[in-house]
């Protein structure tokens, strides 16, 4: 339920109206238009596997260009009171080692030296992830809802987090068997096809939960997702692949207040937006702000597959609009030689002479308008 | 009743019942002896006075020029002014009351008519004898339980004159409006020699204690006029003042009543608003708004336009203990705070206390507000009302019995939703707004001691904007109070009240989704306050008080049989809050005076109640709870207690200039949760328990008041530094609403406010108002990492309401007694805000950073606002008087941002502000009365 935020900003708008004034204005306050760019760490140290680094900047709230990137800045793993192994940039802002030395029982820190600043992690603790026991589904109330569950037998872990990147099959709305090549149309080349497609997403919410209010560490169906009936990923095939991370108790925290801090923040009528404090600084300048949470952990992987034929009958079925129309013989290259129309049979008359062709927009013909034909290499 | 209360309030019935008595003597001629030369005729009169009881009456300038020799051994009066005034045109006359009536040319006859008595009975109720500058009448002699006195020529004898009676005896009475019977709050009652001076409370009682005596008491009132009464006091006694209605001063602004309480009085950090006042504040939609105008006071705040919540010296604005007619208001708003809930016909003043709050209040930190009705007319029926763009209004009252039981009753509505079908676009149509409230009350005078008074409020706001869903609120207030007068020096008052708000949110377009979702509350209280005149060094207060809480904090049901919403109820929240209180007000002197007050409030949360336990030295979360303890019904499970020092002092530095200071502390023990800034209809109220400490706050302040220009200019300048603890902050994300775990979303936090506000007040004249300047800083802390994460790095942050300059301007400017406008500017600096200042990109998903919370601040704010006052003509015996207010809110049109936000358009990231008066509003309102 959400109350009274929007009933409220209604309720003044009306007010607004009702003197026929226009209230709302663009409103840039000198600090928002200001240059701010701060240091953004993302990523985590992967006690048993290659690490990946990225370094960007903050961009200023208007400024429409592409992310920026951190490029030549040195980036290393300190052990306390010892070694240091550097991360090598891969391409630009990213840095990676393929396996870091981490030991158990020592604590380490990330070091960044980037543009003359000097930044650096607290010293963090090495925790390591139990296995994911089992991704579980269960369809209810029109949804499919995603759980996984876990367990740590030392009761060391709770606080986790999940991160998962979604595959489905996905086919277009029509097979086409023509394609228009050079102003001529023919049969499609099988090796051209373009109705079974793979798409993919990745998490975007932050999914966390811990078990401390439990007498075991016992992460049982913790709720990662829920797909509606109707959506398209379940059309045909779909998989998922869990990453699941143990957090130490601060990491857990900066997780959820990120989390907490929504959309749009800074009205009357919503709540105080979460300030998020990492645990990197910068060691030239401290009250700079930098942004991000390192930790160190291992990272546990498990992938499932969920069928259509595995769904109650009546899942499944996309709510797609795709009308159909005719194209007469002579008009094709019309039609069919931009990119946004493409054809799909052709129309023959009682006499079965060719008299035109079927065509759609490329959406409901071309499945590469939203995935790959390329298969994935661990699709079953 | 609790024990403790009982047998407080039986102590002090034995305690306090007195018997007191007065004693009669009769006396006989006395004779003189005198040798006066070429003295003026004042020598003669003090060598007369200081020898006899005799007692000289005259204008001062007859006497002025004229020079007396007098030679005279043991010779009665009559003889020696024979001698005096030979060769003058002076004359004089002798009462058996030994008063000597001195006139110029023509005698004054001291034998009355026989038929005087009758023809006075009659004088007295028709009109007063204001006969001023011809001599005075004497006194009425026989034996009166209680005098009406309207006369100012006229000497009331209290008691039995005796010789060579020295001591003090008591007056007490009350002051009362000659026309409606209405009693006259806040006026001052005064001798001037010795100064001796006393208040009338809020029931027009005063009680002074004065050497016996003749004496000239002086009173002096808002919207009164100013009067005096000649009295000679022999021995206790009680005098109602009957005075008028100054009618001119409808259209002089306010404060004109007690023209030297800012020096003389004990008070600091109270203003206190007459109607007449509030009036002339032109307001956004034409109506008088008792809050609109609290708000332009040094010291109060609001966060935006359009709330009514306000900020006292820092305070949030739950900190406000409002009462009406002693009941508790818990939101005092219409239509999100554009109205206030207060019909301005039936309100009689206001009075704000922001410091040295008198220890008879309790219960929150920051500030009282007390809104006080009118009796209603107790002589004649009569009514008054408006029309207004938006509402109208409409009060009618008069006497039952006459002078005994007068009833008062009035209604005020709203017609926006007529406004809103009128509107093209069809959200608006589809939308719906409106309240109204009701008054009702009674006063009933049983006896001379004893008065009832009986009053019932009710307010309802409903709205639905262009949605399927409908909100609702409602206060229902009722409170009586028995007032009875032991005897002069000592009454009680009796006080039961009972308050209920509560809210609800109705969902019903989509019926899987249909739900009903409310919050109520009530309490009853019930108190008794005692007011003893001890003499005139102390005035004692004492007495104690017991309110009970109720409250369900909130519950989701579904609506229909389709509804799929799981029904959700919030567990009853019941608590008891006790206090008992003394305090003694001491004139040490007429140059310095104490006030030391002392109130111990108790606490206890009842069952039933199931209460989570969580792990000690660990915020609270979720997470921590360790165990769930179950109360039985009635069971107290969390006690808090304290004492709450209420100390002031004043030291007058000239007769029109003094220092005060004061030092309070107070403790609340309820608490609103709001996700927002202001206040809102969804805000929901929570007790303390086991894991909600009360709030508690000091604060001190020092202030220097002068006056000017025989006190019709008057400067205040006050500091204050003030400390909160416990008050609740939110931590980040908190869900407010049907929460089971509210403390998992709350932390205690610390605040700090100080600052310093400048007032200037002319009072009299064309040209009157106010203009005021505050600095101000309100801070906030959170820095206990086991309470919650740190805000800001754990330092202090300027709070919500934090605006620390803030200049008004209330001014009048009256052309004719019919014709007068207003002028008024407000500035002050922008809201703090948090703002996103940088957007980064997380993984895949794109992210943005705020700065430190607060850190930030919206554009500052100003206004200024005009309006007109046109009045039909001022003949008293009209049939009804009407005017006309033609005002222009926000004449400049200045966009002054209430909200700033930001929203993602197309993966660009916009700052926008709404302002809502973002052009001159003009209204146009009629009011009148018969």
């Amino acid at each position: 339920m959400r109350f009274p935020k929007n009933s409220l900003k209604t309720a003044l708008s009306w007010l607004c109206l009702l003197f026929l004034a226009s209230c709302e204005e663009p409103y840039a306050p000198e600090v928002v238009e200001g240059p701010n760019s701060f240091l953004v760490v993302s990523g985590f140290i992967n006690s048993n596997g290659p690490t990946t680094i990225k370094l960007s900047r903050t961009q200023n709230l208007s400024d429409e260009s592409a992310p920026k990137v951190q490029s030549g800045a040195t980036v290393a793993l300190e052990e306390e009171n010892g070694n240091t192994f550097p991360l090598r940039e891969t391409e630009a802002g990213t840095y990676f080692a393929s396996a870091l030395p981490i030991i158990g029982d020592k604590k380490y820190r990330l070091v960044i030296s980037a543009s003359g600043d000097r930044y650096a992690s607290d010293y963090l603790e090495v925790k390591y992830t139990p296995t994911i026991d089992d991704i579980t589904w269960k369809t209810d109330d029109g949804n499919l809802q995603v759980s996984v569950s876990s367990h740590d037998d030392q009761n060391n872990t709770r606080y986790y987090r999940w991160e998962f990147e979604e595959t489905w099959e996905y086919s277009a709305y029509y097979y086409s068997v023509l394609e228009y090549v050079n102003g001529q149309m023919r049969d499609r080349d099988p090796r051209n096809q373009i109705n079974l497609c793979w798409r993919f997403n990745n998490s975007s919410s932050i999914q966390i939960g811990n078990t401390v209010r439990l007498s075991q560490d016992v992460m049982s169906n913790f709720p990662l997702l829920s797909i509606p009936s109707n959506s398209e990923k379940l059309n045909r095939k779909y998989s998922i692949l869990v990453k699941q991370y143990a957090l130490t108790k601060e990491a857990y925290d900066y997780w959820e207040a990120l989390k907490k801090n929504t959309e749009s923040i800074g009205t009357l009528f919503d709540p105080l937006p979460t300030q998020l404090t990492g645990n990197i600084r910068s060691l030239t300048t401290p009250s700079e702000p930098v942004i991000g949470f390192m930790a160190i952990s291992s990272v546990q992987e498990k992938r499932i597959f969920i069928s259509r034929s595995d769904l109650p009958t009546g899942w499944g079925i996309r709510s797609q609009f795709c009308p159909f129309d005719t194209v007469k013989v002579g008009e094709e290259g019309e039609y069919f030689s931009g990119s946004g129309y493409l054809p799909v049979d052709r129309i023959y008359s009682n006499s079965m002479a060719l008299i035109g062709y079927a065509g759609a927009s490329s959406s409901c013909v071309d499945c590469r308008v939203f995935g790959t034909t390329q298969r994935p290499a661990y699709w079953q | 009743m609790t024990p403790l209360y009982r047998i407080t309030f039986l102590l002090a019935a034995f305690l306090l019942l007195g018997l007191r008595q007065g004693n009669a003597q009769t006396s006989s001629p006395p004779l003189l002896t005198l040798s006066l030369k070429e003295a003026s005729f004042h020598d003669l009169i003090r060598e007369v006075e200081n020898q006899t009881r005799y007692r000289f009456y005259y204008h001062a300038a007859d006497l002025d020029s004229v020079t007396v020799t007098v030679q005279a051994t043991q010779k009665p009066l009559k003889e020696i002014l024979e001698q005096a005034v030979a060769g003058t045109d002076l004359r004089f006359s002798i009462t058996e009351q030994n008063d000597v009536l001195l006139t110029k040319g023509k005698k004054f006859v001291a034998t009355l008519p026989d038929n005087f008595f009758q023809r006075n009975e009659n004088l007295t109720k028709s009109k007063p004898l204001a006969n001023e500058g011809a001599a005075r009448q004497p006194f009425i002699p026989g034996e009166q339980d209680k005098k009406k006195a309207v006369s100012e020529a006229k000497l009331y004898v209290i008691g039995v004159k005796r010789d060579g009676a020295t001591g003090n005896a008591n007056l007490a009475g009350h002051l009362r409006d000659a026309k409606s019977g209405e009693p006259i709050i806040g006026a001052s009652v005064y001798i001037q020699s010795p100064l001796l001076a006393t208040t009338s409370d809020q029931y027009g009682y005063y009680s002074l204690t004065l050497p016996v005596g003749q004496h000239e008491l002086l009173i002096r009132g808002i919207g009164i006029k100013n009067s005096k009464r000649r009295i000679g006091l022999y021995s206790d006694g009680k005098l109602d003042i009957e005075v008028e209605e100054d009618v001119r001063s409808l259209k002089e602004v306010l404060v004109e009543a007690e023209k030297d309480r800012n020096v003389a009085g004990m008070q600091m950090g109270m203003e206190r608003l007459d109607m007449r006042a509030i009036k002339q504040v032109p307001t956004a939609f034409g109506e008088t708004d008792i809050l609109r105008v609290v708000l332009t006071l040094p010291g109060v705040k609001s966060v935006g336009e359009g709330s009514t919540g306000m900020n006292v010296r820092g305070g949030s604005t739950d900190q406000n203990l409002i009462l009406f007619n002693d009941a508790t208001i818990y939101n005092p708003s219409h239509l999100f705070g554009f109205f206030s809930a207060f019909n301005p016909d039936i309100v009689k003043s206001v009075e704000l206390h922001k410091s040295n709050i008198p220890a008879r209040y309790g219960g929150r930190l920051s500030s009282v507000l007390e809104v006080t009705t009118r009796d209603g007319n107790k002589k004649k029926f009569s009514g008054s009302g408006g029309l207004g763009l938006l509402t109208s209004r409409l009060m009618l009252e008069g006497p039952i019995t006459k002078d005994k039981t007068s009833f008062m009753v009035a209604g005020r509505s709203t017609y926006s939703d007529w406004l809103l079908k009128k509107l093209p676009q069809e959200t608006f149509a589809k939308s719906s707004a409106s309240f109204y409230d009701l008054n009702a009350q009674i006063s009933h005078e049983i006896n001379s001691n004893n008065t009832l008074y009986v009053s019932g409020y009710l307010s309802k706001d409903k709205f639905r904007l262009g949605s399927d869903t409908l909100y609702s609120f409602a206060n229902h207030n009722a409170s009586v109070k028995w007032k009875h007068i032991f005897h002069n020096q000592l009454y009680s008052v009796v006080t039961g009240a009972y308050s209920n708000y509560g809210y609800g949110v109705n969902s019903e377009k989509n019926a899987v989704n249909a739900s009903d979702m409310s919050f109520s509350m009530n309490q009853a209280n019930l108190q008794a306050d005692f007011n003893y005149f001890l003499n005139s060094k102390h005035t004692l207060d004492f007495g104690a008080s017991s309110i009970l809480y109720n409250v369900s904090p909130g519950s989701l049901k579904p609506v229909g049989s389709e509804s799929l919403i799981m029904p959700d109820v919030l567990q009853r929240e019941k608590a008891l809050e006790s206090a008992v209180y003394a305090s003694d007000q001491i004139d040490i002197s007429p140059h310095f005076s104490v006030y030391l007050g002392l109130r111990y409030s108790l606490f206890n949360a009842l069952g039933p109640r199931e209460a989570y336990t969580y792990a000690p030295n660990e915020p609270k979360t979720e997470s921590t709870i360790v165990d769930t303890v179950s109360y039985g019904s009635g069971k107290s499970f969390a006690t808090y207690h304290g004492p709450e020092y209420r100390i002031s002092a004043r030291f007058g530095l000239t007769d029109h200039s003094s220092v005060k200071m004061s030092f309070n502390r107070m403790r609340q023990y309820i608490h609103m949760l709001s996700n927002t800034a202001t206040m809102s209809p969804t805000d929901t109220w929570k007790l303390s328990d086991a894991n909600i400490r009360p709030q508690v706050g000091d604060q001190v302040a020092l202030g220097y008041y002068q006056n000017f220009r025989a006190n019709t200019v008057e400067l205040s300048v006050e500091g204050y530094y003030k400390k909160m603890k416990d008050f609740l902050d939110y931590r980040n994300g908190a869900t407010i609403v049907l929460n089971h775990h509210i403390e998992t979303d709350v932390a205690n936090a610390e605040g700090k406010a100080y600052g310093v506000e400048v007032m200037l007040k002319k009072l009299t004249g064309k040209l009157n108002g106010w203009v005021s300047y505050t600095y101000s800083r309100t801070l906030v802390r959170l820095n206990n990492p086991q309470v919650s994460e740190l805000i800001n790095q754990g330092e202090w942050y300027p709070s919500n309401f934090d605006k620390p300059h803030d200049v008004t301007l209330i001014s009048n400017y009256r052309f004719s007694q019919r014709f007068s406008t207003s002028l008024n500017f407000t500035y002050s600096t922008g809201r703090p805000i948090t703002l996103p200042i940088a957007k980064y990109q997380d993984g895949n998903v794109q992210r943005i950073f705020y700065s430190d919370r607060n850190q930030y601040r919206v554009p500052d704010y100003y206004r200024v606002d005009f309006a007109m006052n046109i009045e039909g003509n001022h003949k008293i015996k009209k049939l009804a008087h009407s005017s006309w207010t033609l005002a222009v809110y926000n004449l400049t049109g200045r966009k002054n941002p209430y909200s700033v936000y930001f929203r993602s358009e197309a993966g660009k990231i916009k700052g926008y502000k709404l302002s809502i008066f973002g052009q001159p509003i003009p209204t146009i309102t009629y009011n009148f009365r018969f």
